[in-house]
This record gives structure tokens, C-alpha cells and sequence, in this order.
């Protein structure tokens, strides 16, 4: 196991430093922030001017080489735009994201993984058609109407909640159930499909035989089995949510990475895209190798 | 907790502190970001202003950035003089009492006294010549010193209340020019700041990244104490949310909402925001290098069946690239009538002398430039095609229309016209005239000696010839050589609630003095 992560370790930083390069040259592909930046009048002396302050006049490598040597010494630079530090900027917003992905994934797991396991032991009985109904409309209902639609009814025609921002502890519950759905309806799919095949194994026949009751055989026996498929698209789902989520974000005023990440780069601010997406690859990273330890306490096999 | 309960909790307004150290972002950042520390008590004389987007920057020197100025523009920084936008009082009085030019290109401010920064320190000449010093600092990339573009500024302190500026060449519109500049300290340092420190009659007293600005009313304010004492600045890109929060109580103005979702007439306004739409063409180009052919353009377009269909009830045709509020504005000016047989005419015409008018033409228009921009430019390209124009849409992001807006503009079979939405509230054509029409202008498709003779006399005109001489130039360039195809005058929506004595006109597109509001 300690062999499977430190290959994990190295494959990460080969990858971020293949990222940096990418993301670095690809950027500046997409044009000039002097013209972004500055309206539309300004004059050509203001344009080198602010191209100067900000070394976007050296030599594409030359500002490479100064990027790296900055970056080996965890200096992300300054946001052009917002001229205060690069990282600072990202981190205040991943100070939302975090909260946010990590609440809805622990919502969402523990959700599918009890309905989706209940609906597989009763397969074809109402629960079962229910949860697959519901989790298919979550699955395929778009993020940007269930978003306005819960605004206008939960917020304005009932008053329950606020409409948006991050004041309270009840601002949080309209983005959490709006981002909860999707990725509900999806996990909720793979529980039961892969409980289903782990309910017919011999040794959940044993074990009725036996006279165990049906949740122990559920949570106990079973559901161990059945989850290294579900932890993989849990992984994928909550990689997702660490990149932000740019439609509940931007309809809910809520400051996190994914609107940062779009609005940067809309706005040509390199220094926050490399940021961005440096500290949101480390998180990947991160998660991927918990993700790995997961597959190691679930299955032996794995850890040897 | 039941709903009445929970109610007072939801529309309190929190204070809110998160430590955003990386320590907490390893190993607390979901209980850190979920601690809301009680609420305070709101005045009924607090408000609530919901933008559409959030203030990268919150410096004096940026405050004709809208999205800046609209928070800092005479409620934090102040200027020396003030254009009334809402009115017909032309240049008023604001940090300086009087002014007067003393010849030879110089013009002598006089300043108000007693007047007082929020840090406490006396506003003083040396503080406008600081604050000069600053917009034009190569340390600094500040907006305000594109309209001091190729003019040279000395100024000289004469006293603490009185300081001489000298422009070269001479500035005839120095006095409204100063409008746009803010005053800050002497002590201000040459960078951007995140601390503004003005004369105006608020003060920031909070400014949490992504979430919100707060002002506070000054007590030591140095004018008339206005009514609203506190404003909070909250940011949804969502006009429907921006909405929904005044509907909901949670804000009280929303500027920069959406037709669709202005439904409610007791509290939305709709009003000229100073922005006209237009299709820029390119008189170098075949076949728009014919006027017949300009002219077929303008007489092809039905302006009236957009109004109140894909653009909101309101909006006005536009005889000039400046709305009617602007010096010089030509009353005697009409639209083009849309009449496709004279624009069939045109054509056929130009084409019996041999200009080539099968050459294609490019409408090239920008995303989100404004609320239904692409169903406008799919109609403009529908009505040139009925009238036998071979027109195609090219529909952008902001970064490439900045490549066909601006010279040099890139090679084209053809031509294109350009759509463009162009801003100008500050209450003279010179901000306008010389980019667009001059044949130096960044982004003129005229290259004609006599407009850019006029530009330059009405330019340094002053007074009643000088309104005259614009007046000229309007009509010249709409009527006698068609250098465009001008389109709408825009008009904005707001949503102001019930509770607030505020109605919103054009001077909101660019600033919201928080002294004009007042309460029912």
C-alpha cells in the first residue's frame, strides 16, 4: 500500500509540473489583459504601460523562468486585476468551495448509499421504483432552473429562505439542495445497480440461511462489496465540486473557486488562473490518494 | 423552528469573519465558514444595493470604472466639479467653488474650505495636485487618464484654497473634465489601494471580498448630511436574483435588471442609461465605401419593430452617437425611415455603376454586449438579406470584438459592421466624436478631412459655439456623408423599493450618490 501511494505521490507532482507548463502557455495564447483591463479608449502608451508594470512585455520564456522560480518559492504572483496576491484571492474562495463540496458529498453519500442500498433489496417494489424515478429526474434536471425555480419558491412566494449569499447558516441550504440532486440521482444509481449484483452472491444466501436479519445483510455484509465501484463515482463527483460549482455559484452570489476560475479567465488575470488550478490539482491529488487509501481498507486484495 | 420564528434571522444583517488563514483552510475551513456572529440592529435609514458584479478594486482613481464608480463616485471620493446628469444645471460646483480661465490654456480653481478627508487631514491644492499626480503616475494603471490623452498638465499650488492648472494645448473643457478625477490625500501612496480615503459623505467601513462593501455615513461631513446612513453593497450576476432580492426585501435598489424580469411597475424604472447602439461601418470598404450603399443599410432596418420586442419599451432611435442629454445634441435630426423599396433602389443603383454589392458583409457582434444582442443581430442580418445585401452574423466574445472594433482592423472580403454599445454620460461629444468619427480615431470608419477639421473646432470651442458646432457635426455625419448605421439609445432597468424616495435616470449607469436617495 505505502508502495501504490508513493507511486501516487510522484505521478501527482509529474502531473502538476506538466499542468503548470500547460496551463501557463496556453493562457497566454488567449490574448492580451491590457485590453481587458483598461476601457476601450485607452491609449496605446497606457496599454504598454500596464503591460510593463505587470511583465507581460518580457519574452514568453523569460516570463516563464520568473513564474517557476516564484512558484518553487509558493509566490503566485499578484491578480492583475484585483492587485492584491494571486493566492490569497484563490484561498479565500476555497475557503467557500470546501464547506460547501464537503457538505453536499457527505450529504450525498450518505443519502445514496442508504436509499440506493434499501431500493436494491427491495427490487421492484414501490421503494425501489420511487428512488429510481427521483434519482433520474435529479440526474437529468438542469442546475440553472431547479436553481431559480427553489429561489422564487422557497425564497420569494414562501419567505423559508434567504434568496442569496453566504450570511447564514440558512443561506447555505439553497445551493446545498440544489447541488445535491444531481449528483444524488447519479451515485443512488450505482449503489443500487452494484448492490444488486452483491445481494446475489452465495454468501448473502448463507447468511439468510442463517437467520441474519435484512439490515444487517445490507450494511454489514454486503454493502462492503459493493462499494468500490460507488467510491469511484464518488471521487469523480466530488472533483467535480472542488472545481467549483459555477451555475449554483453565480445564481447564489456564492464567492467560491468555479465562478473565480471562469471570471479570471474571461478576464485574462493569469496569475489567479494558475493559481486556481494549482491549488485545485493539489486538492484532486489529495483526494484521489484518500480515495486510494479507501480502496485499501475496503479490499484486501488492494492493500497487498 | 417555525417560519415566523426564523424570519428576523434570515433578513438580519450578519457580520461575518472567517479567518482565511491557510492553517484553517486545512483543518477548519466548514466550521470556520459557517460561524455567523449575532446580528446587529438595522436603521430604517440602511439600505441595500444588490450589483451585478463585484468590485475587483475599490480604488478613487478607477471610480469611472461604472461597477467602481457607482460605489465610490461622490459618496466616498469626491471631485473638484460635478455634471448634472439628472438635471439641466450643466457643471456644478463640488470640491471647488469657482473656477475660471486666466488665458493661455491655464484655468484657476477655488476651493472649498473646512473641507475634511475621512482620515481626518484638511483637503487642500496640494492634494489635487497629488491626486493628479497619481492618474498620471507610471506606477499606477489608473482609467481616468484616457481623457487626458496628448494634453499636458502643470499645476501649480497658489495657496492651500487655490491652485492654477495649466493645459498644453489648452484645454476648453477643463473645468467638466475635472468631474472625473477624484481627490484623494497627499499621504495616498502610488499604488492601488484597498483603504479609500475621500471627502464624500460616506466612509467604507467594511469590505469583505466576494460578499460585501459597507459604507457608513460620515458625521463630519462637510455638506448636507444625506438621509441614508448606512449602504451595504451585495453582488449577484443573476438579474432575476437581483430582483427577486428587492421582491424579497433583502435589497432595496437593483440596478442593471433584465425586461423579463421587470414585472412589477411600483417598483421598476426605466430610463435612458446613456448607451447607444449602433452598427460601426467602414467607409474604406467596398461596397460601404458607396454612400448609396450606407444609406440602403440605414433605409433596410425596421428600428421601430425592436422596441418593446427584443428591447425593452422605451428605448429611443438614435440620430447621434451621444444620448439627447449631451451638449450639442441636434433636435432637428431624424431617423431613417425604414423603407426597403428605397434601400432595394440604393442597391440596384450602386450596382448599375459598378460597385460590386455582392460582396459579403459581416455583422460581427459581441455576447452579452446587452440583454438579447444576438436576437437583435439575427434581425439586423434578416432585414439587410430581404433587401438584396449578402449578410452573414458573426456573433463573438469580448476579447475578439476588441479585434474588429479597434484599429487596426483586420482584412475582410467585403466589409463588416461592427455592433457596438457606446457609453457616453459625460455630458460633452468631445468623450465620443474624435474615437469614432476622426480619421484618427481608434475606432472611426470615416477617413473624411472636413469631420476631422470640425472635431478639432468644436473641440476647442467653448460655450453656446461650441454646443453649435457639435450640433453641425451631428448632422454632417448622420445626414450628409451616413457614416454609420446608428441604432437605439438604450434605456436601463431598476428595481427600487417601496420604501425608498429614489428614481433612477441615466447618471445611474455610471455613479449612485447615495445623497440623492431618500425615504418615503
Amino acid at each position: 500500500m505505502t508502495k501504490l501511494i508513493s507511486q501516487r505521490v510522484i505521478a501527482s507532482l509529474l502531473s502538476l509540473l506538466g499542468l503548470l507548463i500547460l496551463v501557463f502557455f496556453l493562457s497566454r495564447l488567449t490574448g492580451d489583459p491590457a485590453v481587458l483591463f483598461l476601457p476601450i479608449d485607452a491609449t496605446e502608451e497606457m496599454k504598454t504601460q500596464f503591460r510593463a508594470l505587470h511583465g507581460l512585455d518580457l519574452p514568453i520564456l523569460e516570463q516563464f523562468g520568473r513564474y517557476v522560480w516564484d512558484f518553487v518559492h509558493l509566490d503566485f504572483g499578484e491578480s492583475l486585476r484585483k492587485a492584491r496576491p494571486a493566492i490569497d484571492v484563490v484561498l479565500e474562495a476555497y475557503a467557500w468551495t470546501l464547506p460547501l463540496a464537503g457538505i453536499t458529498m457527505g450529504l450525498v453519500v450518505v443519502a445514496a448509499i442508504v436509499l440506493g442500498s434499501l431500493a436494491a433489496f427491495n427490487v421492484g417494489g414501490f421503494f425501489d421504483r420511487l428512488v429510481s424515478i427521483v434519482s433520474l429526474i435529479g440526474a437529468s434536471a438542469p442546475d440553472f432552473w431547479i436553481a431559480i425555480v427553489a429561489i422564487v419558491v422557497f425564497a420569494i412566494n414562501l419567505s423559508w429562505l434567504p434568496t442569496s449569499g453566504v450570511g447564514t447558516p440558512w443561506h447555505w441550504v439553497l445551493p446545498i439542495a440544489v447541488l445535491f440532486i444531481r449528483p444524488f440521482g447519479l451515485i443512488v444509481q450505482v449503489v443500487r445497480g452494484s448492490m444488486l449484483t452483491a445481494l446475489s452472491a452465495q454468501y448473502v444466501k448463507t447468511a439468510r440461511a442463517k437467520g441474519v436479519k435484512n439490515l444487517p445483510i445490507i450494511f454489514v455484509h454486503t454493502l462492503r462489496n459493493a462499494m468500490l465501484p460507488v467510491i469511484t463515482v464518488i471521487g469523480d463527483q466530488a472533483a467535480a465540486m472542488l472545481n467549483g460549482a459555477v451555475i449554483v455559484e453565480t445564481i447564489f452570489g456564492f464567492p467560491g473557486i468555479g465562478k473565480l476560475m471562469i471570471d479570471s479567465i474571461l478576464q485574462r488575470d493569469f496569475n489567479v488562473v494558475l493559481a486556481a488550478i494549482m491549488v485545485t490539482a493539489l486538492a484532486i491529488f489529495i483526494m484521489n490518494i484518500l480515495i486510494d487509501l479507501a480502496y485499501g481498507l475496503l479490499d484486501p486484495r488492494i492493500r497487498n | 423552528m417555525g417560519a415566523s420564528q426564523r424570519r428576523p434571522c434570515l433578513t438580519a444583517k450578519l457580520y461575518w469573519e472567517a479567518e482565511l488563514t491557510f492553517k484553517h483552510l486545512l483543518i477548519g475551513a466548514l466550521l470556520a465558514s459557517t460561524i455567523a456572529t449575532p446580528a446587529m440592529a438595522q436603521a430604517n435609514t440602511d439600505i441595500t444595493v444588490v450589483l451585478s458584479e463585484e468590485l475587483d478594486l475599490v480604488e478613487p482613481c478607477m471610480a469611472t470604472r461604472s461597477n467602481i464608480g457607482r460605489v465610490i463616485l461622490q459618496n466616498i471620493s469626491e471631485t473638484l466639479t460635478e455634471l448634472d446628469v439628472r438635471g439641466d444645471k450643466g457643471l456644478m460646483p463640488r470640491l471647488a467653488d469657482s473656477w475660471e480661465d486666466k488665458g493661455d490654456g491655464t484655468w484657476q480653481f477655488k476651493l472649498h474650505s473646512g473641507v475634511k478627508f475621512s482620515d481626518g487631514t484638511t483637503f487642500d491644492a496640494a492634494d489635487v495636485k497629488h491626486s493628479f499626480d497619481r492618474v498620471f503616475s507610471d506606477q499606477l494603471t489608473c482609467e481616468s487618464k484616457r481623457y487626458f490623452a496628448d494634453t499636458t498638465l502643470t499645476f501649480t499650488v497658489v495657496d492651500d484654497l487655490t491652485i492654477d492648472v495649466k493645459a498644453e494645448p489648452a484645454q476648453p473643457v477643463l473645468p467638466l473634465l475635472m468631474s472625473l478625477v477624484t481627490m484623494v490625500p497627499s499621504e495616498t501612496p502610488m499604488e492601488f489601494v484597498r483603504d479609500p480615503i475621500g471627502t464624500g459623505p460616506y466612509v467604507m467601513t467594511e469590505w469583505t471580498a466576494g460578499q460585501q462593501i459597507v459604507l457608513d455615513r460620515r458625521a463630519d461631513y462637510w455638506g448636507a448630511q444625506p438621509e441614508v446612513t448606512k449602504a451595504t453593497y451585495l453582488f449577484r450576476s443573476e438579474p432575476a436574483v437581483r430582483a427577486g432580492m428587492v421582491a424579497a426585501g433583502e435589497a432595496d435598489i437593483a440596478p442593471q435588471i433584465t425586461a423579463e424580469v421587470a414585472d412589477n411597475k411600483a417598483t421598476d424604472f426605466t430610463y435612458l442609461n446613456s448607451e447607444t447602439v449602433y452598427l460601426r461601418v467602414d467607409g474604406q470598404d467596398a461596397p460601404t465605401s458607396d454612400i448609396r450603399i450606407r444609406q440602403a443599410l440605414n433605409a433596410a432596418i425596421d428600428r421601430e419593430a425592436f422596441i418593446g420586442t427584443v428591447l425593452p419599451a422605451g428605448t429611443e432611435l438614435a440620430v447621434a452617437m451621444v444620448p439627447p442629454t449631451t451638449l450639442g445634441w441636434n433636435p432637428d435630426l431624424t431617423p431613417p425611415a425604414y423603407d426597403p423599396e428605397l434601400a432595394k433602389k440604393l442597391i440596384a443603383e450602386a450596382k448599375a455603376d459598378g460597385v460590386d454589392v455582392s460582396l459579403p458583409i459581416e455583422v460581427v457582434a459581441r455576447t452579452e454586449n446587452f440583454p438579447n444582442v444576438t436576437e437583435v443581430s439575427e434581425a439586423l442580418v434578416q432585414m439587410f438579406n430581404e433587401v438584396g445585401f449578402t449578410a452573414t452574423l458573426h456573433m463573438v466574445e469580448v476579447a475578439e470584438h476588441e479585434q474588429y472594433y479597434s484599429k487596426p482592423y483586420p482584412e475582410s472580403t467585403g466589409t463588416r459592421l461592427v455592433l457596438a454599445q457606446h457609453d457616453n454620460s459625460r455630458g460633452d461629444p468631445v468623450f465620443s466624436m474624435f474615437f469614432k468619427y476622426d480619421s484618427k480615431g481608434t475606432q472611426s470608419g470615416v477617413n473624411d478631412p472636413k469631420v476631422d477639421e470640425m472635431i478639432a473646432a468644436a473641440s476647442a470651442a467653448t460655450g453656446d459655439e461650441r454646443a453649435a458646432l457639435w450640433s453641425e457635426l451631428f448632422k454632417y455625419v448622420h445626414d450628409d456623408i451616413v457614416a454609420d448605421v446608428l441604432l437605439f439609445h438604450m434605456v436601463g432597468l431598476s428595481r427600487v423599493g417601496e420604501r425608498l424616495d429614489f428614481t433612477p435616470t441615466i447618471a445611474t449607469n455610471q455613479q449612485l450618490q447615495l445623497a440623492e436617495i431618500g425615504f418615503k
